[in-house]
């Protein structure tokens, strides 16, 4: 994802759709600018980087909107997006929204089972309400919160430490931060491991 | 201007608590605003309990905006059985709109609640749809109940302290009057909240309540739940 490589490669495909002045709906150059790191069809390789492929539209479009405005802190995405049309992200986002999961493998079960109670009964003790009230139950999300059934366990992991540290606080009415501070990375890790491997 | 910097006040002790009491499961702490200080009065209405009241709620909303609540409050406003959340299925929605309005102004002091309930997250609106459709929600998941041997003689204090001149026979509570329903409460809670109402620490405390459980004793407290948690839903309770 940091690589130069990646980067000046990213760079060339937007160098060439404003060059070329492509509008088509989905405009293709902009879909292999994001295959390039999130596959695509939106099913991501690279842990590091998030699955997108049937998440809601309308969210995809409030966090490309956070890239653009500087609200999600990302130095990648943050670039690509400020380079784009807003009225170009729409039918990206649609795209990705009309594809097919895959979803990812489980590589701890032990954890992922610690995982699942967290994510279907919440933590009483500390106040950490179940996941499934606001991303479904299925984990599959909608406009306001991600889909997170099949995604990267390091990528939520990741995220989840963001919004524990501060780090990341875009989220709707600041309710991720407040129940990310109440977890232990530990409780974190474990949501990840099964959320990783959770079908819809 | 005194109000505002007690307010003020306020939100920073309510803000402090909520980034250092998160594990207390005891989250009852004494509100400057609240009862014990100057002046104060259990049932003045909030500006924004007014505003939410003028409001018409719509239970179909409500069931939508509850989200915000459900992952601790469970489906239908169940709560948990163990007390942790409060049941508030059936509850008067007038009694859980000065809940909701009298936390976030202080009055009742409940870091938990943070940032669920706070005003960026849900709209005096959804206060109001909230509550109509809690009010009117059913659910068939058992309550926590108390402890069966307790409960006659929790009927004895119950009648002994008058409790039903308020919260009714069958624990229905009064909607004028804003008191709430205790039929079929988790046993745990409703001893909880009888302490902290007894040890001054409920901020919104009616003063009354306050008054009668002064002097009643734990094994009394523990009897009250039980029988109280071993009322039926009032709704379903034979008149």
């Amino acid at each position: 994802m940091d690589s130069p490589a990646l980067r000046r490669l990213a760079f060339g495909g937007v160098l060439l759709a404003a060059t070329c002045g492509v509008q088509a709906s989905p405009p293709e150059l902009h879909l292999k600018l994001c295959a390039a790191c999130h596959g695509p069809e939106g099913n991501s390789v690279i842990p590091d980087n998030p699955s997108l492929a049937g998440m809601d539209a309308g969210y995809l479009m409030r966090q490309l909107t956070d890239f653009k405005s500087g609200k999600r802190k990302s130095p990648i995405m943050g670039q690509i997006v400020m380079t784009l049309e807003e009225d170009s992200l729409r039918p990206v986002a649609e795209f990705f929204s009309e594809q097919k999961a895959t979803g990812g493998t489980v590589a701890d079960p032990a954890l992922a089972a610690k995982g699942k109670a967290i994510f279907e009964d919440g933590i009483v003790a500390s106040a950490v309400p179940d996941c499934g009230s606001c991303h479904g139950s299925d984990g599959s999300g909608d406009a306001k919160y991600p889909r997170l059934a099949g995604q990267h366990a390091v990528y939520v992991e990741r995220q989840m430490l963001a919004f524990k540290s501060g780090e990341r606080a875009n989220d709707l009415k600041g309710v991720m931060g407040a129940v990310a501070k109440r977890m232990s990375e530990t409780e974190i890790r474990a949501v990840a491991q099964f959320l990783t491997g959770l079908k819809e | 201007m005194m109000l505002n910097a007690h307010r003020a006040w306020a939100l920073a002790a309510a803000l402090l608590l909520s980034v250092t009491a998160h594990a207390d499961p005891a989250d009852a702490a004494s509100s400057p605003l609240g009862f014990g200080s100057k002046g104060y009065v259990w049932n003045r209405m909030t500006p924004e309990q007014v505003q939410v009241l003028k409001l018409s709620g719509d239970p179909v909303r409500g069931k939508e905006a509850y989200r915000a609540c459900r992952g601790c409050h469970r489906s239908e406003g169940v709560g948990r059985s163990d007390g942790a959340y409060p049941r508030m299925t059936g509850q008067h929605a007038i009694v859980l709109i000065k809940q909701i309005t009298d936390t976030r102004a202080g009055l009742r002091v409940n870091p938990k609640m943070e940032p669920f309930s706070s005003r960026h997250a849900v709209t005096p609106q959804e206060i109001a749809d909230i509550a109509v459709y809690l009010s009117r929600a059913r659910s068939t998941v058992d309550n926590g109940q108390g402890d069966p041997a307790l409960a006659v003689a929790g009927a004895a204090a119950y009648a002994r302290l008058r409790c039903h001149e308020c919260h009714g026979k069958a624990g229905e509570g009064n909607e004028v009057k804003v008191y709430p329903v205790v039929a079929a409460q988790h046993a745990d809670y409703l001893l909880r909240e009888m302490q902290h109402v007894q040890a001054g620490q409920r901020g919104n405390s009616h003063p009354d309540m306050v008054k009668t459980l002064r002097g009643v004793s734990d094994t009394e407290l523990k009897a009250l739940a039980s029988f109280m948690s071993r009322l039926p839903d009032y709704r379903d309770a034979p008149r």
